[in-house]
């Protein structure tokens, strides 16, 4: 409680505070739990074309800021070109691991704007087939048919995104990645048109998206201190602006009665 | 609060599915090779590795799978008759008979002056091609020996599928050419130098 200099019967004249935010920053939990989230965006895109991903993560939450996660999936191509006749199918599981970083100065609300960076890596298989091949010169055909052609690919991505909280501890938010690939996994058939987890391969670099529901596991997360839990000192300084919470509210309320 | 929280929330939708159309633009468009003919290509040098034009004129014919079976058939004071099919019965009138086995041939390049180089498809299901060098002011032919591996390939499904080679090992005789070296293996539609021909001579 703040302690007023005064004369008996004198109104009490208000003690300005400023708020120690370096203190704030040193009271966030280190550990303040879990986050599961799913992808819509990956359904969508299965229902809508010829490829998708079904894919969940866990992030842990250090201190509100730093958000080391995991994110697996499982991702479908049936693609079958209308003028070559040419098909490309995968079914496989893939895995990413990162990091990202809560880019809002102000830690303590539940909203999120982030920026992060990941690994990714899927071992799969595919199959190709097509119209058989014909050799006009030195002649002869046979079916083009292949299947189960096994290889490994490795890749990169850089994230930005937000995260807004809709209800409890229910948050809904985007990513936007930026993907390129180290390996693409290159066979004796040629690169695969799509790697599960990365996307298409028809350039170096790849773009990708995710649009996600998350639940939020808290783990000892304190409430915002600048309204219950601040850490506030008395200053003498009369230009100071900044006041205690408790006192603004005990002036309201003296203004009303007055009036 | 929840005013803005609401206004927050529809920012988010709609960056989300702007960048989500965006995305689906950027994928459509078509990346296929312009020059996506899968050809080995051969360049001529002198025998001290400087390039060259042939002066000569070229025809280079491959020799295909299969053989072709000529019949033969002569008697004194009658036509010569041949055939593609045996005949017996002029085996049993006194005909003499000769079968000629020749292999089946395909002219590629006809009659080229002054080339420097040239590309020819490879075997998409044999491990040999043949090709043989036919000079117009050599009386002798050569003849080269490519052997090479065969791989379907697919990169993109809609630029369709081709057949890549991998050269393994060269030789030829040496009428006019002085030995054969291969300075890249990979035959595919990138059009690099494959195998350098060096004829017998230098320009100097």
């Amino acid at each position: 409680m703040p302690i007023y200099a005064q004369e008996p019967g004198e109104r009490p004249k208000p003690t300005l505070y400023v708020v120690d935010s370096l203190n704030m920053e040193q009271k966030q939990t280190f550990f303040q739990g879990f986050t599961l989230s799913g992808d819509i965006f990956g359904p969508i895109q299965k229902f809508v074309s010829d490829y998708g991903v079904f894919e969940g993560a866990l992030r842990i939450n250090f201190k509100n800021k730093f958000f080391p996660i995991v994110e697996a999936g499982y991702a479908v191509c049936e693609t079958t070109n209308e003028d070559t006749q040419v098909s490309y199918n995968t079914k496989a599981p893939y895995l990413r691991a990162g990091l990202d970083i809560n880019m809002l100065k102000n830690k303590w609300q539940d909203n999120r704007l982030y920026l992060g960076a990941r690994y990714g890596i899927s071992k799969f298989n595919y199959d190709i087939s097509g119209p058989a091949q014909t050799d006009l010169v030195w002649g002869g055909s046979k079916a083009f048919n292949y299947k189960d052609i096994s290889t490994t690919a490795h890749w990169i991505e850089l994230v930005a995104g937000v995260q807004v909280k809709i209800w409890r501890n229910f948050h809904m938010g985007w990513s936007v990645r930026f993907k390129s690939a180290i390996s693409k996994g290159r066979t004796d058939y040629g690169t695969p048109y799509y790697i599960p987890g990365y996307g298409t391969t028809t350039s170096g670099t790849c773009w990708g998206a995710t649009y996600n529901l998350s639940f939020d596991l808290n783990w000892g997360r304190k409430k915002n201190p600048t309204i219950v839990n601040a850490v506030v000192h008395p200053v003498e300084n009369e230009n100071t602006t900044t006041r205690h919470p408790e006192e603004t509210k005990e002036e309201e309320e003296n203004n009303k009665k007055t009036e | 609060m929840r005013k803005q929280k609401r206004h927050l929330i529809a920012i988010m939708v709609l960056t989300a599915l702007t960048a989500m159309a965006g995305l689906g633009a950027a994928c459509s468009s078509n990346n296929c090779p312009l020059d996506n003919t899968v050809t080995c290509n051969y360049y001529f040098y002198d025998s001290d590795n400087n390039p060259i034009s042939l002066a000569d004129t070229l025809t280079v014919s491959v020799l295909l799978p299969g053989h072709d079976t000529l019949y033969t058939y002569r008697l004194v004071g009658s036509n010569t008759i041949k055939s593609r099919t045996r005949i017996d019965s002029l085996v049993e009138q006194g005909y003499r008979e000769v079968v000629t086995i020749t292999r089946h041939d395909s002219i590629l390049i006809n009659r080229v002056v002054n080339a420097s180089y040239f590309q020819l498809p490879m075997a998409y299901f044999n491990s040999g091609d043949t090709l043989v060098f036919d000079y117009f002011n050599l009386s002798n032919n050569d003849t080269l020996y490519i052997d090479h591996t065969n791989m379907p390939q697919v990169n993109l499904p809609e630029c369709g599928s081709y057949m890549f080679h991998t050269i393994t090992s060269v030789k030829s005789t040496d009428a006019a050419i002085d030995h054969l070296e291969v300075v890249n293996p990979n035959v595919n539609y990138e059009g690099k130098e494959n195998i350098r021909i060096h004829f017998t001579g230098t320009i100097e």
